[in-house]
């Protein structure tokens, strides 16, 4: 499985660059963004499997903006919270506004490392998921065209066989028309 | 786990056909341990014929209700299969407008059944191409039901919340800000779209007369689970409700050749739908 690329977002110097040696060391791909409008300025530019956010940060765009922008350039980015206990509660919220986890000040990088490793589970499973119904549609498809072509066959025989029988059931006609014609159908 | 006894398969093989019309074949009998083995858990049931002998036992028909919500299947997707809904976009609904628009002075009446509505999705996809195609419905007066068996199907097609597996596939992401709002980490239909359809529970083997005649019918991969006598009287019975100018969709890999020559099967671009004779 390809390496997943993590943007990871933090106004403290210290903790970005920890983050982002931890998280190389583990094959991931990382990129840093120094506080939320420059992760927004980031997520516009490349897609991310992960997005790793503190929650609070100063300038105009705090971890939730960071989600929500996030999850509008693709729904499929998950995105993590880091937040000081105080704020577990806001963490919750932004759970139900679409962040897949949270984690709390200061960080277990064991921890962490296991949220990441049930991210890249869940990505695993969705698509495989993803890619078995890619393979149901196209044996669908193929399937569907092979059906249609045989209904409409049938469909197109038996019109013509009713047409041989009320011809073969045409009293009026002699009986060696009555063949001559239906040999024509 | 809870092995399932070559008895007990016979034993709920046949209580979950009478109780749904869908039949389990031998060789499918490891569903009945794959999907049921949580509610035996939730039941406390120390065997499958306990859970039989409690699920008949409940007149309330909660366990019933488990049960057909675990062996259905609610595969389905927004524009599941492309093919059908073109084929009302460019088809059947201008065709059906014009005809009902001959026949009446006021404004045409459409009614339209999704008869295996599972969890709405077929629904409001049809909804949102009448929508996009007549727009508001002040020129016309439309009846959009969907049925299921499933009450879990139903409530959540009623209730018109889709998480992101369900929506990401199928629906462009024009669509999908036009016509659904975002709820925290859900999508919600509008509710100009959610107000043109209904919902209700409706065994298909049951008698469906009641609900009167309909224009346009969609049943598409349900019958599939059902014996080929079933299948043959329950098309025979749609028959029986739709207009004789009305339209039939099935599943894109059904058929009904052998089933019920009432229908005769029409072709436009890559879909067949049906008409009666």
């Amino acid at each position: 499985m390809h390496s997943l690329t993590i943007l990871v977002v933090d106004d403290d110097p210290v903790t970005r660059n920890l983050l982002q040696k931890r998280l190389v060391k583990e094959n991931y791909e990382i990129d840093l963004a120094e506080n939320g409008v420059a992760a927004v300025r980031q997520l516009q530019k490349k897609r991310y499997d992960i997005v790793l956010t503190d929650l609070k940060m100063p300038g105009g765009v705090d971890g939730i903006g960071v989600l929500e922008t996030a999850k509008e350039a693709d729904i499929k980015t998950e995105v993590i919270l880091i937040t000081a206990h105080a704020s577990v509660g806001n963490a919750i919220e932004a759970m139900k506004k679409g962040a897949s986890d949270y984690l709390e000040k200061p960080i277990n990088f064991d921890e962490l490392l296991m949220r990441l490793q049930k991210v890249r589970n869940t990505k695993a499973l969705i698509k495989n998921a993803s890619d078995l119904r890619e393979a149901m549609n196209v044996t669908e498809q193929t399937s569907a065209e092979t059906i249609q072509h045989l209904e409409l066959l049938c469909a197109d025989f038996q019109a013509r066989l009713e047409r041989i029988q009320s011809i073969l059931n045409d009293t009026a006609l002699a009986p060696l028309e009555r063949v001559t014609r239906a040999l024509e159908i | 786990m809870i092995k399932i006894k070559p008895d007990e398969i016979a034993l709920l093989s046949k209580y979950i056909y009478g109780i749904s019309g869908i039949s389990i074949d031998k060789s499918k009998a490891y569903l009945l341990e794959t999907r049921f083995s949580k509610i035996l858990e939730e039941e406390g049931c120390s065997s499958y014929t306990d859970l039989y002998h409690k699920a008949k036992g409940d007149p309330r028909k909660r366990i019933e209700h488990k049960i057909i919500d675990a062996i259905t299947t609610n595969e389905t997707l927004f524009f599941r299969d492309g093919g059908p809904f073109e084929l009302m976009r460019h088809k059947i609904l201008p065709e059906l407008i014009d005809a009902r628009a001959a026949k009446s002075a006021g404004s045409p009446n459409l009614r339209i059944w999704s008869a295996a509505a599972s969890t709405g999705q077929e629904v409001y996809s049809i909804a949102i191409i009448i929508r996009e195609l007549l727009g508001p419905s002040k020129d016309y007066r439309l009846k959009l039901l969907g049925t299921d068996i499933s009450d879990a199907a139903i409530s959540q097609a009623s209730y018109a919340t889709y998480n992101k597996f369900e929506i990401e596939r199928g629906l462009e992401r024009s669509k999908l800000t036009k016509y659904f709002t975002s709820a925290g980490a859900n999508w919600k239909i509008n509710d100009e779209i959610r107000a043109m359809a209904s919902f209700r529970k409706l065994n298909l083997m049951a008698p469906f007369t009641a609900l009167g005649k309909w224009d346009i019918i969609f049943c598409r991969n349900v019958a599939i689970y059902f014996t080929l006598e079933d299948r043959k009287k329950l098309f025979n019975r749609l028959a029986d409700v739709l207009e004789p100018d009305g339209y039939l969709v099935i599943g894109s890999t059904e058929s009904l050749t052998g089933i019920c020559p009432r229908f005769v099967p029409k072709r436009h671009l890559k879909s067949i739908f049906y008409q009666l004779k």
